[in-house]
């Protein structure tokens, strides 16, 4: 997993504080990013991202056994069945643990 | 018939063409027979520029005049039916001293003032009108009221503007984009709507499509983690735009929601239709927010419109994380029902205010519902009749539902299909306790829910992300990624205790790097909140064209190059400010996603097998 952008959130909070209440109000751009999901991938490809930012979907849709379905999932699914004929072989829980093991 | 004519001699026919042409009476009073033709010239020319229909306007004489008591930097002057040009340009054009060079400018700045004049002329006419058309007013930027009727005063599309002048009044627009329009062939690239609407006011056919403008849209997106900021958008790319809304919660200023636009991007190579909504890395979105840009904020600021509101441009990503997994608010995605050529216009009006839009955030009536409002109003003119204005964004969402201008046969009214679709984003603490529940399950742990396990000490999890399996891992790996962003919440109460006293950051942890270094990156991001900063000193106005993209791209990169490097050294400073306890918590469950992250990463692999 990469290194959480921390720093963003804290800014945008302890430099916005009563403002940042509202995220109508709380300005500042820092996207506070997720866990497990963000990172300095500013050098890759758009898809490349997308199927990074899925990791935390590809794990909860593993985790529930294909109940948990989000559309970053799915959009990462197609990603990776458009890029790679072998892919479209396989079923999407076989893909979504794909997706966890690429981390 | 002789003396007739005679009599004529005494005025001045300026006949352009067969047709009508607008005939002045010069005040030839102490001028030479030169800088008499030279006057008939300058006429003459200002006279082949006008469209027919403002030639046919003027049908009265026009007194002109060249005066040597206009006031210092003012060109000209009309009244009723008359104007007036400073001596000076005249003498410019005819200086017998001056360059042929000095001589252009001369005679360019007068004709430029001559139309400006005639545009007030004409807008005076029963024909011209142009400063009370409404639509004009929209695009110009005296938009209407939130709380209505009427418009507001103030016009706030300041930046990138070709010539301040123009916001004195409507009246001044006119004149101002007039000028623009008859003479600067770049006119329709720079502000193509306003041009758009000039052409059918006088008939003019409009021009075929391509010439010389920069192709697509520019846009500078806000992403923290790019390296390169800006984005060129072809609206033929756009499939659809929908109204995004982060549901209100109960947060105290979050109530009303927060109203955005989705811009449904199609990946390329890929026909804009319906399988363009999963292109998710493509999507955008318009946001508008108020930009804080200092360390010591101030509540009644927000109030009282102290803070600059502006439009963001974001990828859909970030905003999905940002809203259900920061803030743990669902967000909804309503597609609004445009033609093609209406999703093309608001993305344009959207790009015009990206680039020229410096407003203030105003709580009650220029708030982030008022904006997106305005910007569906004046974007798209079929909007402007419909009663959509309202200042809280599910009223506003409520009113476009009302009045059709939703597009929901699309949308699934299940909302697992909804989500599997994009078109709803659940909260992430929606799924936690069924997560942990896996995990419980699989793991024989002694804790009864999600939020007890995230509130659990992290040494406390690690022992159990050790022993997991796949399953039961993945869902972990989720929850602990919620609890890293638990630690940050709680990190940022904290440093607001500790750190943000009445005399602000720097003044009371004296940790004067912190603080500039804090500084140096808001002011970083002030500049990605108005791009029209990064072309200060740059020809040109409106939407950038090719030359000023060039160096905006250069100079955004270097920007977005520094904010990454400070953003880096500040996430180590801020460390530094937390207590040695909540620094611990937030080391230990980074490690702990370090830790869980590898394990399923293996685990994955290896289920994956050969």
């Amino acid at each position: 997993m990469k290194r959480t952008t921390l720093l963003l959130s804290f800014l945008l909070l302890s430099a916005a504080a009563p403002l940042a209440l509202a995220s109508s109000f709380a300005g500042t751009s820092a996207g506070a990013s997720s866990a497990g999901s963000s990172g300095s991938s500013g050098s890759s490809s758009g898809d490349d991202k997308l199927v990074e930012q899925a990791q935390e979907d590809a794990a909860g849709f593993v985790a529930s056994e294909g109940l948990l379905r989000t559309a970053r999932l799915e959009a990462a699914l197609r990603v990776l069945r458009e890029r790679d004929p072998a892919a479209r072989q396989q079923d999407d829980l076989a893909l979504a643990r794909a997706i966890l093991a690429r981390q | 018939m002789r003396r007739h004519l005679a009599a004529l001699a005494a005025l001045w026919l300026v006949l352009a063409t067969a047709q009508a042409a607008p005939v002045f009476e010069l005040d030839d009073a102490g001028l030479s027979p030169a800088q008499r033709d030279a006057t008939r010239q300058l006429l003459d020319q200002a006279v082949v520029r006008l469209p027919v229909a403002w030639r046919e306007a003027l049908d009265r004489p026009i007194a002109v005049r060249w005066r040597v008591d206009l006031p210092d930097g003012v060109h000209g002057r009309a009244t009723r039916w008359a104007i007036a040009l400073d001596r000076k340009l005249l003498d410019g054009i005819e200086a017998p001293g001056g360059s042929a060079d000095q001589r252009a400018s001369a005679a360019a700045a007068a004709l430029t003032a001559t139309l400006h004049e005639l545009a007030h002329l004409y807008d005076r006419t029963p024909r011209g009108r142009l400063s009370r058309d409404p639509r004009l007013l929209d695009l110009a930027g005296w938009q209407v009221a939130a709380l209505g009727p009427g418009r507001r005063g103030r016009n706030d599309l300041r930046d990138r503007s070709p010539d301040a002048y123009e916001l004195a009044s409507p009246r001044e627009f006119v004149a101002v984009n007039l000028e623009h329009y008859l003479l600067d062939p770049a006119y329709r690239c720079r502000r193509p709507a306003l041009a758009a609407h000039f052409d059918a006011h006088f008939g003019h056919p409009p021009p075929p499509p391509g010439g010389a403008c920069a192709e697509g849209l520019a846009f500078v997106q806000d992403d923290p983690g790019s390296a390169d900021p800006l984005s060129v958008i072809d609206p033929e790319r756009i499939y659809a735009v929908d109204y995004l809304l982060a549901e209100p919660n109960a947060q105290p200023m979050s109530r009303w929601g927060h109203s955005m636009l989705r811009l449904v991007v199609c990946a390329p190579g890929r026909t804009p239709g319906p399988e363009c909504r999963l292109d998710l890395q493509h999507h955008l979105v318009l946001s508008f927010r108020a930009f804080v840009d200092d360390v010591q904020i101030s509540s009644w600021r927000g109030l009282t419109g102290d803070y600059p509101s502006r439009l963001f441009v974001l990828p859909l990503g970030q905003v999905v994380d940002e809203y259900t997994k920061v803030e743990l608010r669902d967000l909804s995605s309503t597609p609004l029902a445009l033609s093609r050529s209406e999703i093309a216009a608001l993305v344009e009006r959207a790009a015009q205010l990206h680039w020229g839009y410096d407003g203030r955030y105003l709580f009650i009536s220029n708030n982030c519902a008022v904006e997106t409002f305005r910007l569906l109003h004046d974007g798209v003119p079929r909007l402007a009749g419909r009663a959509l204005a309202g200042i809280t964004p599910t009223g506003l969402l409520r009113r476009l539902r009302a009045n059709g201008v939703l597009d929901e046969a699309a949308t699934p009214e299940d909302r697992d299909l909804a989500a599997r679709q994009g078109y709803y984003f659940a909260a992430a603490d929606a799924h936690y306790d069924a997560l942990f529940a896996i995990a419980r399950a699989e793991l024989a742990l002694d804790v009864a829910d999600a939020q007890a396990w995230l509130a659990a000490a992290p040494t406390t999890r690690a022992e159990a992300l050790r022993r997991a399996g796949l399953r039961d891992g993945a869902a972990l790996l989720v929850l602990e990624s919620a609890a890293l962003r638990r630690e940050q919440a709680l990190a940022q109460d904290e440093l607001k205790r500790r750190w943000l006293g009445r005399s602000g950051l720097a003044a009371a942890s004296g940790r004067d790097d912190v603080a500039s270094a804090l500084q140096e990156y808001l002011r970083l991001g002030g500049a990605f909140s108005r791009p029209a900063a990064w072309l200060d000193g740059i020809e040109g106005y409106g939407l950038p064209q090719q030359a000023e993209r060039e160096a905006l791209r250069a100079r955004a990169v270097q920007d977005a190059t520094r904010r990454r490097a400070h953003a880096a050294a500040l996430e180590d400073g801020v460390m530094a400010l937390l207590s040695p306890q909540r620094r611990e918590r937030v080391a230990a469950t980074r490690a702990n996603i370090v830790l869980i992250g590898e394990r399923v990463r293996v685990l994955a692999g290896d289920h994956a097998g050969p």
